[in-house]
């Protein structure tokens, strides 16, 4: 009889203590694959909390949930452009400086983003450069340059390259590449200099095997396509994979010398989100040098975080198509939306381009 | 037996009320998830695109702020119909292809052994297990040493592939229904092979046809994830234009405008393929 008391009285003191633990949760809507398991468990052991991940692969798909009414995120890792947006809708809490010691540790080229001047709203997290990757070993046998947009806008190089060549299929990154090669801004206007794109963009298409955001990993690791427009992060995943399967070439990265599109992704305290505090404290924990440099030896991430560099492995560190030097990053630029009408434009004149 | 017939109440059977308590759910369901989002993608194009993605405020300064913006912008260029009547090709030419090659799977499988039969429809819709997706990843594998990826050939293999099932089951349901003894008679007052399925087999799995040949076109018209995995870079159809306006560039009236107008098209269609097919009157 007592056996039951007491297992009775432990199953209700379980319902009385359990749940209060249980509230220490701080939920987080972040990229697929962004923060390493190590990170999580560190953090977790830190703050005797849980972490609870939720993961998007788009920042629309992010922007729409929320839109849609999904609250009880603390924290969101959105790009510039969708910081902005988020901005505009009131959707963010003002970060307290107070509670995020570490701060000092981000570069001063970051502290100052359009989007968020003096980070109020934003820290920085993680970058990528849209740059060009490619089959090095084939590029140094045909002999042709890796370190220009002339590689997937110009025929005389095309012509070696027929059918080995993916551009990402963005609007947005493939006209900042053409206008970066022109010598143009990314947020250029200009009805002549877009149809000027438009027509080096449709000279060079009949070369280009085709349209990709995510095939060209595989198509490059496997020696289908020999050089793709895409995302850093992606590049060396695909340096990765080639390397791994033992193939008889090697995949590299550069930045184009006429500058490239720059992404930076943040932590926000989205407003919905009940933890602030755990908010803020997990933001210095990743402000921490070792923490910080965790995504960049996960998925090859550029790193805002000065403290980061000695926990990054060398040869990441050392790669500038993930650290563009100095000079690189001068000319990289980040997107800015346009508005309603120009986006309307530019989307006719994309399908324009599809179709011919 | 003509549908009439298959669709009469048994005789002694009144309706009951409790039948249409068993509807009412799905008839909710529907309306609530159906017929609601595609009245909102209805008002959708008639709004203006908010500055960040989104609508425009319905109401501004105090009035209704309608337009008739995005569908000025459709009709403003050719570029649009021509995707239109280039995605209706796509789709004409993946059903007759999907009906060329399930007929005859169709008819052999619905003429086999019982035990059989239930085993083959099993390996047709076996597929169906795994991921369309990484199915349709798959073929990026097959296709590519045979210099066939990226081509308007892989988007119509791929797509050939994916809705091949949705032409057979129908076709199966309905030939197996077939009652051999008319086949019988036919060839007891001598019709060959040939005359016995085209005046016989043909004509009596017309609606099945029917049914596989809509399950079949109409999916096509929406779909924008095999011309993007497979495709070239001249391969793009509604879908794609459609996926593009809500995500990549945001431009919700636009993208609703795009799908109120193929849903227009698409009725249009069915609706000159039913006066076309309409039942004539006959002597019974």
């Amino acid at each position: 009889m007592s056996g039951v008391r007491l297992a009775l009285l432990a199953v209700l003191l379980a319902a009385v203590v359990l749940p209060a633990v249980a509230e220490d949760v701080l939920y987080l809507y972040i990229w697929n694959t962004y923060l390493s398991d190590e990170t999580v468990h560190r953090f977790e052991a830190e703050c005797r909390c849980r972490l609870n991940q939720d993961f998007y692969s788009d920042n629309e798909e992010m922007l729409a949930k929320l839109e849609a009414g999904a609250v009880g995120y603390d924290l969101l890792v959105p790009t510039g452009n969708a910081v902005e947006t988020l901005l505009r809708r009131n959707a963010l809490r003002p970060l307290d400086k107070a509670r995020l010691p570490n701060l000092g540790n981000v570069r001063a080229e970051f502290r100052d983003p359009w989007y968020d001047p003096g980070m109020r709203y934003s820290v920085p997290y993680a970058t990528s450069v849209t740059l060009l990757g490619y089959n090095a070993t084939r590029l140094a046998e045909l002999g042709l340059p890796t370190d220009t947009w002339a590689l997937i806008f110009e025929p005389r190089h095309l012509e070696k390259l027929k059918g080995k060549v993916t551009v990402l299929n963005s609007q947005r990154e493939l006209m900042a590449a053409a206008m970066k090669y022109l010598g143009y801004s990314v947020q250029e206007t200009d009805p002549a200099r877009w149809d000027q794109a438009k027509r080096l963009i449709l000279r060079a298409k009949p070369y280009w095997a085709t349209f990709s955001n995510s095939t060209y990993i595989k198509d490059l690791a496997i020696g289908n396509i020999w050089v793709a427009h895409g995302y850093s992060s992606d590049m060396y995943r695909a340096q990765l994979d080639a390397r791994d399967a033992k193939r008889p070439f090697v995949i590299d990265f550069r930045t184009p010398k006429e500058g490239a599109v720059l992404a930076v992704d943040s932590f926000v305290l989205h407003r919905s989100g009940g933890r602030p505090d755990l908010a803020h404290q997990f933001i210095n924990f990743m402000l921490d040098g070792r923490n910080a440099g965790d995504v960049s030896n996960l998925i090859g991430a550029g790193n805002p975080n000065a403290a980061a560099t000695p926990y990054i492995r060398p040869e990441i560190a050392a790669n500038p198509g993930i650290f563009p030097s100095e000079a690189e990053s001068r000319r990289l630029e980040m997107l800015r939306d346009f508005d309603p009408q120009t986006r309307r434009l530019l989307s006719r004149m994309w399908t324009e381009i599809k179709v011919r | 037996m003509t549908d009439d017939q298959a669709n009469r109440r048994p005789a002694g059977m009144a309706p009951r009320p409790g039948q249409w308590l068993v509807a009412l759910p799905p008839t909710a369901f529907l309306l609530v998830f159906f017929a609601g989002p595609v009245l909102l993608l209805f008002a959708a194009s008639f709004l203006a695109p908010g500055d960040f993605g989104g609508l425009a405020p319905v109401r501004q300064e105090g009035r209704w702020a309608l337009t008739l913006d995005a569908y000025g912008f459709f009709f403003s260029d050719w570029i649009y119909a021509e995707i239109f009547l280039r995605s209706f090709v796509v789709a004409a030419l993946t059903t007759v292809l999907c009906l060329v090659l399930g007929y005859p799977l169709a008819l052999a499988i619905a003429q086999s052994p019982r035990r059989r039969r239930e085993l083959l429809i099993l390996l047709v819709v076996l597929p169906f297990a795994s991921n369309f997706l990484i199915r349709t990843y798959a073929w990026i594998i097959v296709l590519g040493p045979m210099d066939l990826l990226y081509s308007p050939v892989a988007v119509i293999v791929g797509l050939v592939y994916v809705h091949l099932p949705f032409m057979i089951l129908p076709l199966c349901i309905n030939l197996e229904k077939h009652d051999p003894a008319l086949l019988e008679a036919a060839q007891d007052l001598g019709a060959g092979v040939w005359t016995r399925f085209v005046r016989i087999t043909l004509p009596l799995s017309m609606p099945g046809i029917r049914a596989g040949s809509a399950l079949v076109f109409i999916p096509v018209l929406g779909m924008f994830a095999v011309p993007e995995l497979l495709g070239g870079t001249r391969d793009i159809l509604i879908g794609n234009l459609i996926k593009e306006q809500f995500l990549d560039n945001r431009d919700w009236p636009l993208g609703s405008t795009l799908s109120v107008l193929l849903t227009v098209a698409v009725l249009l269609l069915v609706g000159i393929a039913a006066w076309a097919g309409r039942p004539r009157e006959s002597i019974s």
